[in-house]
């Protein structure tokens, strides 16, 4: 990406190693173009510091500040020296304009962000239980490179916890409730995978609950 | 390869919902109709194409299912783009590509809220002062002060009077004398971490998430005293109509509706553009209504259907009330 930031120079960051750029919780209205180091977002769960990405220059993160004033959804720690750029509603159109390919960047970004969030609310409305953990296997297989569409099994690499917070339970309850599905022989909960034995059964359990 | 021009006649369907595919177009004459489902209310949505309008693009971008069937109306003529060819175009050509950022924030911002709405009411949900609150425990617990100080000192710089202010201090304590006793590297980290940790924040932001922090507390009264003072400081233009928005609240929380519907009043002739437009025009049409005064309560709600989204929050909770209004 040939991109001429020499201008923007004056809208760059630095932070040092294990340096918290934002905190989970604390409200934000800023979001970064990184430049150079490596950046770590994480969430603590339980009793658990969880690595959720690791991003490296030129990619973007804190973007949900459009939200104005909305709480971080996650904490970004810098991994290293970081140098990133900060956009602020003031600096955006400026910085926008000067780059057209970040400005296309955060276009696909949203693109994404706008349909995770639909794809969890259709989750949160499920009232049954067990059709929102399964719909959450829904949504991770559409979000998968597709695998062998003839295949009808399909291997997650995701945890109990992850799978708790998308369908919003708790995750005793979501623990439960994955054990039945394993009783059933509908998945098969390994270490490190999870593996749904046929997806389509899944879609039909999950459509037949579905009000409209 | 260049975009393509396309002929379709009436009645004939450009793409189904759930198809996948990855282009775009643009409506160069005729009529197209993009028929979608409501999420939470599964109601058809109709959204009609204008001339030199792209459609298409959300799905492709994301490379998602396409989320609506796109139907022509009329016979029209489409340009069809593919994703490298629709990139180079907007490449070049920047306000198209900030147009579609203003949109699909708002987009994001309306869905974002739609979820956050099911969360809150969902028992789980972690209110933020609980959660930097844990944050900060959490890292001091582990050790890492650096950035347990980054969260304590977030707490106390948005919640100074909070609930857990008391705890929040006496560990900023615990973690500075500990920080200062371990190896030099995570020291200077430490320290590092706290000139470069506090953001400058104006007194009259300060004030105000006191103030909703307050509020959240259901310490209304005070919170009211806290909103008046940015009001009567006048430094921060941005917190000022933030403030006013909340001052309302708390009148309308503390059943001073004549006071709430002055407030909301004033707003909405000073700040016709208030991003809480909607919301103030709601809390004067309940006003009015626990004033047993339903005509005008019902023409503050219909006011709100006609400026907002009928889908929107604001839009549904306009109909409801109205709805409850006429029994």
């Amino acid at each position: 990406m040939a991109l001429d930031l020499a201008i923007f120079e004056r809208f760059a960051k630095i932070f040092q190693q294990n340096d918290i750029i934002f905190c989970e919780f604390e409200p934000g209205d800023t979001f970064y173009l990184i430049q150079s180091g490596t950046v770590e977002i994480v969430k603590i769960m339980g009793d658990i510091e969880k690595t959720i990405d690791i991003l490296y220059p030129g990619e973007i993160f804190g973007e949900m500040a459009i939200l104005e004033g909305a709480p971080r959804s996650a904490t970004a720690i810098a991994r290293e020296k970081v140098k990133a750029l900060e956009f602020t509603r003031e600096n955006f159109e400026i910085l926008m304009m000067g780059n057209p390919q970040i400005a296309f960047k955060l276009l696909k970004l949203f693109t994404k962000r706008i349909y995770d969030q639909k794809r969890r609310f259709m989750i949160l409305t499920l009232d049954d239980i067990q059709a929102r953990v399964a719909d959450v296997f829904l949504m991770l297989s559409e979000t998968q490179p597709q695998q062998d569409p003839s295949e009808n099994e399909r291997t997650f690499k995701a945890s109990i916890d992850d799978i708790a917070h998308w369908a919003g339970m708790s995750p005793d309850k979501c623990n439960e409730i994955m054990n039945h599905f394993a009783s059933q022989r509908r998945i098969e909960i390994q270490k490190d995978k999870i593996i749904v034995k046929n997806i389509n059964d899944f879609a039909r359990f999950v459509n037949s609950k579905r009000k409209h | 390869m260049s975009p393509k021009a396309i002929q379709y006649k009436a009645n004939s369907i450009i793409y189904f919902k759930g198809d996948i595919n990855e282009k775009v177009y643009i409506l160069k004459s005729g009529k197209v109709n993009l028929v979608s489902n409501d999420i939470e209310t599964g109601q058809e949505i109709h959204d009609m194409i204008q001339t030199g309008e792209f459609f298409g693009v959300r799905s492709a971008l994301g490379k998602y299912p396409r989320e609506e069937n796109a139907v022509v109306l009329q016979d029209s003529h489409v340009i069809m783009f593919t994703l490298g060819e629709f990139e180079q175009l907007v490449l070049k050509n920047t306000r198209i590509i900030m147009k579609m950022l203003k949109v699909f924030s708002n987009q994001l911002r309306r869905t974002h809220k739609q979820v956050q709405n099911l969360i809150t009411t969902d028992e789980q949900a972690v209110n933020p002062e609980a959660g930097l609150f844990k944050i900060g425990e959490y890292y001091l617990k582990s050790n890492r002060f650096a950035q347990a100080l980054y969260a304590l000192r977030m707490y106390l710089t948005y919640y100074p009077s909070g609930k857990y202010a008391q705890d929040v201090t006496r560990y900023i304590n615990m973690a500075e004398s500990k920080a200062q006793n371990i190896p030099m590297s995570n020291a200077s980290a430490a320290v590092q971490a706290s000139s470069s940790g506090e953001k400058p924040l104006s007194d009259s932001a300060k004030d105000y998430y006191n103030g909703v922090s307050l509020f959240s507390q259901q310490k209304y009264s005070e919170a009211l005293k806290v909103f008046q003072k940015i009001i009567q400081q006048a430094q921060d233009e941005e917190y000022i109509a933030k403030a006013l928005f909340e001052i309302g609240r708390c009148h309308f929380t503390l059943n001073n509706y004549d006071q709430c519907i002055k407030q909301y009043t004033s707003l909405i002739q000073k700040y016709p553009k208030h991003p809480d437009l909607m919301d103030a025009l709601y809390y004067v049409g309940n006003s009015y209504d626990k004033k047993g005064e339903k005509e005008r309560a019902g023409s503050f709600y219909k006011k709100i259907l006609a400026m907002a989204p009928a889908d929107s929050a604001a839009g549904r909770k306009a109909k409801k009330a109205l709805k409850e209004l006429e029994g």
